[in-house]
């Protein structure tokens, strides 16, 4: 087994939420969590995309945090970035699927994408990855039951997946870079990694 | 006559590009969205390969793998796997149900054209 630069991981950074009085996982750029846990999912956005998905039975939920790759523009169906987004959705999909998860119950909420990022090339990156998600999940067929993104702010998502709810609070004010150094270090990753897994014949 | 591949798996998004790429090359692609849907279709009408994801609902890709090499017609043609695992015993898992090969997403679209022309021209 190789390591990739690109690969989402599961997010390892675990505490006690003492606001929230219960047990939480904070997911950074390029990582994801699922849980059956009653408990919390925490992460900050700047111009990246957290989907926060649940099986609204069961309560099995997880989310990721991602960008697309800059580059190439999207048009191209096998584009690095569509490759790329794809396959961040896919993992988190396939994690809760394996949790016990059923994909005909599923439904996400969608935070981030915002317009925060005033050193990317590309100075629309939160569009294009806000845009991305919406059109994946459509055609995943996974219900969008709520979306906050794009705008001016960066924003702390909490989400709770046994109950599917989340709190958003818009973070006006930012006192240091940690989330623009994050999301840049993020892409630069992405951007000199070829998005391409092993292959083996046997 | 153009080889046919089926490929399986849940994601509709995986399904597209697979089939954007290898009919670009000439291939006839038919589509099933899970492992019992991959079975069923595969017993219907011979392909040439079979490309399956692992994780799916109602039979994942190991699964498929063994239904098909219990089949007379699919004892001997190719299945290749394309999933997000990525493991090591996953792998051995695979060669031992019978898999041709192991591919780990996101898959470059040339690198799979050229496994799918070596197994199958």
């Amino acid at each position: 087994m190789v390591d990739h630069a690109y690969e989402e991981v599961l997010a390892p950074n675990h505490y006690f939420d003492r606001h929230f009085d219960t047990e939480a996982a904070k997911i950074l750029p390029g990582e994801y969590y699922v849980t059956r846990r009653d408990m919390l999912i925490v992460t900050v956005l700047g111009s990246c995309v957290a989907a926060c998905i649940r099986d609204r039975n069961n309560g099995i939920g997880g989310m990721n945090h991602f960008m697309l790759p800059e580059g190439q523009e999207s048009s191209d169906p096998l584009s690095n970035s569509m490759r790329y987004g794809t396959y961040a959705m896919e993992m988190l999909v396939n994690q809760l699927i394996k949790l016990g998860a059923k994909r005909q119950n599923l439904e996400a909420k969608l935070f981030g994408g915002g317009n925060v990022m005033r050193h990317f090339t590309i100075h629309n990156i939160g569009q294009r990855n806000s845009v991305f998600a919406v059109e994946y999940l459509k055609n995943e067929k996974i219900k969008i039951v709520a979306k906050d993104l794009e705008g001016l702010h960066p924003r702390k998502v909490y989400f709770f997946p046994q109950t599917g709810k989340v709190l958003v609070k818009r973070l006006r004010n930012i006192h240091n870079d940690t989330i623009f150094d994050r999301e840049k270090e993020y892409s630069s990753r992405l951007r000199y990694t070829p998005i391409e897994g092993d292959i083996e014949l046997f | 006559m153009a080889k046919s591949v089926l490929t399986v798996d849940d994601s509709a998004s995986i399904r597209q590009m697979v089939a954007f790429t290898l009919k670009g090359a000439g291939y006839d692609v038919v589509e099933a969205v899970d492992g019992m849907d991959g079975l069923q279709k595969a017993k219907t009408k011979p392909f040439n390969l079979i490309l399956s994801d692992q994780n799916m609902p109602k039979m994942d890709g190991l699964t498929l793998i063994k239904s098909l090499r219990a089949l007379a017609q699919y004892k001997t043609v190719p299945i290749l796997m394309l999933t997000t695992e990525s493991s090591d015993g996953m792998k051995a898992q695979g060669k031992t149900a019978g898999a041709t090969g192991w591919l780990v997403k996101p898959f470059d679209p040339q690198k799979l054209l050229e496994v799918v022309k070596k197994v199958i021209g």
